[in-house]
């Protein structure tokens, strides 16, 4: 399923929305479903306010893949190069004085089992993956 | 999915000036904005104890986490705070992971609030 996304807050939602449905669809269980979900969330946001500074007119894509028990999500855009696998990790826990800036990708890094981000054809690719425990294993 | 947000201060004298908030739905980049726009008339006002109650809540971000940092930090600085009561496990592990709201209070549910909240008062009026 491929999703092509205005880049307003409204829209990233609607790809989250996209993407449980499809979760449903394919019995993820509840707590896999929850983690793509946040970091889909995270991922697309970082893109709509920095990479497309939430410029309504411009727009990305997000396309989803749940196959041999991995799940699969893409993320693209054509704005600036930006590596959020090379992100510093905020160190310690968030203080007040300290800006929440990197919450959204330490949560991405936590939920997921893969990072990869790759520059393409002037885009920013960033695929995010995740094992899904098969129901057998989980009962 | 909405968020839906019911704001109610508290007149009981137990805990008096508390406002209770109770979040619904998912709290996340498109709905965050909205909760920051109700929250703000009542942090202008006397508020000194804030408990969300996020029995409802099925999904957070880190721009929810965002809005509830910003408002535990003009709590704090009156002396106030925030506790949040009925967390469904899968967003006590959000906050665990960033650990973004150091000092604020958890309780399991209402009662146990209501029993942490009579301790202070009684602590308070010992010691005003």
């Amino acid at each position: 399923m491929r999703l092509e996304l205005k880049a307003t807050p409204e829209e990233v939602m609607r790809a989250v929305e996209a993407l449980q449905a499809l979760g449903q669809e394919h019995q993820i269980p509840e707590k896999a479903l929850f983690a793509l979900s946040l970091a889909l969330e995270e991922s697309a946001s970082n893109i709509v306010s920095y990479a497309l500074r939430a410029d309504p007119g411009r727009t990305f894509s997000v396309s989803f893949e749940c196959a041999g028990g991995i799940a699969t999500i893409e993320l693209r855009d054509d704005g600036p190069p930006f590596d959020p696998t090379q992100a510093p990790a905020p160190e310690g826990p968030a203080s007040d004085d300290r800006p929440p800036g990197g919450w959204g990708i330490q949560l991405v890094r936590r939920y997921m089992d893969e990072i990869l981000y790759r520059r393409e054809s002037g885009e920013n690719v960033l695929r995010l993956t995740k094992r899904i425990p098969s129901r057998a294993i989980e009962q | 999915m909405p968020l839906e947000i019911q704001i109610h201060k508290s007149l009981g004298p137990k805990d008096a000036g508390a406002v209770t908030v109770k979040l619904s739905g998912s709290l996340d980049t498109a709905t965050a904005p909205e909760l920051e726009r109700q929250l703000a008339p009542v942090l202008a006002g006397p508020v000194r104890d804030l408990v969300y109650d996020l029995a409802g809540l099925k999904f957070i971000s880190s721009a929810g986490l965002r809005v509830f940092a910003a408002a535990r930090k003009q709590l704090k600085e009156r002396g106030g705070q925030a506790s949040f009561v009925n967390m469904q496990p899968q967003i006590q592990e959000v906050f665990e992971i960033i650990k973004a709201l150091p000092g604020v209070a958890i309780f399991k549910d209402i009662a146990e609030l209501d029993r942490y909240l009579a301790a202070r008062q009684r602590a308070h009026q010992q010691n005003p």
